[in-house]
């Protein structure tokens, strides 16, 4: 079997080489049956790979244990499910799942081209597949999943319990599949590029995947903040670590890259910024590839030690130097068609927008490495701690809050002071309303970005209401629809705009539970002999008595506990600790009891014999909307991305009686 | 066994890939002007979005009358223009 696997990834190797040389030659020959062959060259590599990805699998499924990646992150006690995700435990098995998933993006981005873009679809297969060299030949010569281990041991030591978790099982795949898909906007901008191809054409073919991308990328970030805040038991969900750091920094400058689009499709502008933000977009995909692998730093999400860093940062130098030297040749040709007419408009606001997510990746990415330069200048590793990261991105996050409310409600090109006043009075009253308890809360003056949150939350849910009001009375006003159907004819007709106002209603929800979350939270600690009783935050918890089971995988001891507040009981929460006898590890499993506005979150520290519990309490305010915020951000990128029907042909409506509608 | 299967998969693969080679082609592909008379179809696209888009900012109280007709003449002028391309372009295509 690992015979198998090897010769697959091998021949995926081949394939891939293959592929890239047979499609630079079509374009060089303008032979059409080099490229059909180059694309079935990009199905080669699919089929391979996928049977090298399910020959890992079987391997995993049937206990063999003289495979390394087997004996190291499986065993006999294993769940099937857990063993199909141990695939994802191991670093050259997260490699293999990276390259499967880039073969399937390769595959579907070949058949749904196969009428369109075929100039540029040469190039785009090169880049893809010379990605797919690239990972293939780390595969098959530098970390293979199919390496063995003698002698082989009787049973695996078996997955790490902290990645045995609902959360775990989606988190890795999401955030790759992310990652990956993002290499698609990246093929067409290097192939608009070489084939100087550079009208809206390659931008059409890159939204849906950039939008689908970004929403994996958030899908990914939201799963893995959650698996942390119930897995990790320090009461948070984010930690401003290294790995963590990695996934956010694509996925701030593909939101940066996702707003800027709309100006060059719209207003022609900002034709250079935006090749820029897709390099540096999948460049900061595969630095998140890198740290993780390269051992440069720790971090609870890592692979630990290994030699990849060296191939990864050689790849990054190569794509990132290419990239630019390739857009430099082509600076004449990306010249803006229009400049900016006034800075209140909506393209200066996706500007701004621009450069605050752009800024804040670049700081996130200078707290991340300054370990790394600080030991290279000073010969010493000052590590940056969250006061660092909290204190960039929280006037930050204020800023992008407010301009997610203004954008919206601003057009293109200029706005007049009238219509300003117009357009922001309702929003601003409420904001004004929003003070008052902002100030309440936030008066030590400690919490001012938190109120500032609150009271910038309201105004731009404020904004975002307003405008899907008036899109709903103007379709109402057609005569023609219901309430209802004129709130659903907003999507139908234009759901990249409403589907975009929806996920701005999930960064409001975020960003404002954020805020109230880090300003507000209250930690306490309580030691309690069974029976006894103890406050924190107006909780009061009685240790209603502990429990110890054990099983041939773990030993867990748990403690039950009565919380109630003034108004009696709330709720019954059991948090414990399994000590896992295979790798003698140590898990906590935290209790949470979750309402709107706040979550009751214990964990337990130690039981004695005696029945003494020692716990740890958090009161979490508004916990709930950062999980809420990401779900409803999922679903305005599904809306917004999905695709729409569209007459084939049309004719510019009249512009008297225009009914806003297409017409054949 | 293993020797088996993978000569059988590599012969399937070499013959997967060079197919088209060998073969006559059974469906030509559609030739690259075919892509730019796409370009200007997807502008188009866009340019007519734009413009139900400006119409209902107006119908929604977003835009002033004075706005409104600066951005929707100037927007109306480009789609005309693209109309006028892809006309010229089918055109071309059908002689």
């Amino acid at each position: 079997m690992t015979l198998v696997g090897r010769a697959a990834l091998l021949l995926a190797f081949a394939a891939a080489l293959y592929a890239v040389g047979a499609a630079l030659w079509s374009r060089r020959t303008a032979r059409r049956a080099l490229l059909a062959s180059a694309e079935r060259g990009v199905w080669a590599v699919f089929i391979t790979t996928t049977c090298a990805a399910v020959t890992m699998w079987v391997l995993l499924l049937t206990d063999r244990f003289d495979v390394a990646d087997v004996a190291g992150y499986s065993n006999q006690s294993l769940g099937w499910r857990y063993k199909i995700t141990a695939l994802w435990g191991s670093q050259p098995g997260s490699l293999l799942l990276w390259m499967w998933l880039l073969s399937i993006v390769a595959v579907l981005v070949v058949v749904t081209n196969r009428r369109r873009n075929r100039d540029l679809i040469p190039v785009v297969i090169a880049v893809l597949m010379g990605t797919a060299v690239f990972f293939t030949s780390v595969l098959s010569f530098i970390t293979s999943p199919f390496a063995t281990v003698s002698p082989v041991p009787g049973d695996g030591r078996g997955l790490n319990p902290l990645l045995q978790n609902v959360y775990m099982e989606s988190h890795p795949p999401l955030l790759y599949i992310g990652y990956v898909g993002l290499s698609v906007p990246f093929a067409f901008a290097i192939a608009a590029l070489v084939t100087r191809r550079l009208d809206g054409t390659w931008l059409t073919s890159v939204r849906r995947w950039t939008i689908a991308s970004w929403m994996f990328l958030t899908t990914g970030i939201m799963l893995g903040s959650r698996w942390a805040y119930e897995e990790l038991g320090w009461g948070g969900y984010w930690a401003w670590d290294p790995v963590e750091n990695a996934a956010l920094m694509p996925w701030l400058v593909a939101t940066a890259f996702l707003h800027s689009v709309m100006v060059q499709e719209r207003r022609g502008m900002l034709r250079i910024w935006n090749m820029v933000l897709i390099i540096m977009t999948f460049t900061l995909a595969l630095f998140g590839t890198f740290l993780t692998r390269s051992g440069i730093l720790s971090s609870v999400h890592a692979f630990g030690e290994s030699t990849l860093g060296a191939y990864f940062l050689a790849l990054i130098v190569v794509v990132l130097g290419g990239s630019f030297a390739l857009l430099f040749t082509r600076l004449p040709a990306l010249r803006s068609r229009n400049s900016l007419e006034s800075y209140v408009s909506r393209e200066a606001i996706f500007l701004y927008n621009n450069l605050l997510l752009v800024g804040l990746a670049f700081a996130v990415f200078w707290g991340t490495m300054f370990p790394i330069l600080s030991e290279v200048v000073q010969g010493q590793k000052i590590t940056v701690g969250q006061g660092f990261f909290n204190q960039v991105a929280a006037p930050i996050g204020v800023a992008l809050l407010f301009l997610t409310g203004v954008g919206p409600l601003i057009p293109w090109r200029r706005a007049s002071p009238r219509e300003l006043r117009r357009r922001f009075g309702v929003p601003l009253v409420i904001a004004a309303m929003a003070m008052i308890p902002a100030f309440i809360y936030g008066q030590d003056g400690a919490h001012w970005w938190a109120a500032a949150a609150i009271i910038l939350g309201a105004f731009t849910l404020a904004c975002l209401l307003g405008e899907f009001w008036r899109g709903m009375k103007a379709h109402h006003g057609l005569g023609d629809t219901s309430w209802v159907g004129s709130f659903g004819r907003l999507f139908t007709r234009n759901r990249r705009r409403y589907g975009g106002y929806v996920v701005h209603l999930g960064v409001v929800s975020v960003i404002v539970a954020i805020a109230c979350q880090g300003a507000f939270s209250t930690q306490g600690d309580l030691a309690l002999r069974t029976g006894q009783g103890g406050e924190v935050a107006g909780y009061r918890f009685t240790n209603e008595g502990g429990t110890r089971t054990s099983d041939d995988h773990k030993m867990s001891v748990a403690v039950t506990l009565g919380v109630s507040d003034g108004g009696g009981r709330v709720a019954t929460l059991t948090p414990g600790v399994d000590v896992f006898t295979a790798q003698q590890q140590r898990s906590s499993e935290v209790a949470v009891d979750t309402s709107p506005f706040r979550d009751v979150y214990v964990v337990l520290v130690g039981l004695t014999p005696d029945g003494l519990a020692r716990i740890s309490v958090f009161i979490n305010p508004m916990m709930m909307w950062i999980w809420v915020g990401g779900l409803i951000m999922v679903t305005g990128a599904l809306v917004a991305a999905w695709p729409a029907r569209r007459p084939r042909k049309a004719i510019v409506p009249s512009a008297t009686g225009a009914d806003g509608r297409g017409r054949e | 066994m293993a020797y088996v299967l993978i000569a059988v998969l590599s012969v399937f693969l070499v013959a997967l890939v060079v197919w088209p080679l060998i073969a006559p082609a059974s469906s030509p592909l559609p030739a690259e002007q075919a892509d730019d008379q796409r370009a200007v179809e997807e502008e188009l696209t866009r340019s007519l979005d734009a413009i139900r888009e400006i119409d209902m900012d107006h119908r929604a109280g977003n835009l002033s009358d004075e706005d409104f007709q600066a951005l929707d003449h100037d927007e109306r002028a480009r789609a005309v223009a693209l109309i006028g391309r892809r006309d010229a372009m089918s055109a071309g295509g059908d002689s």
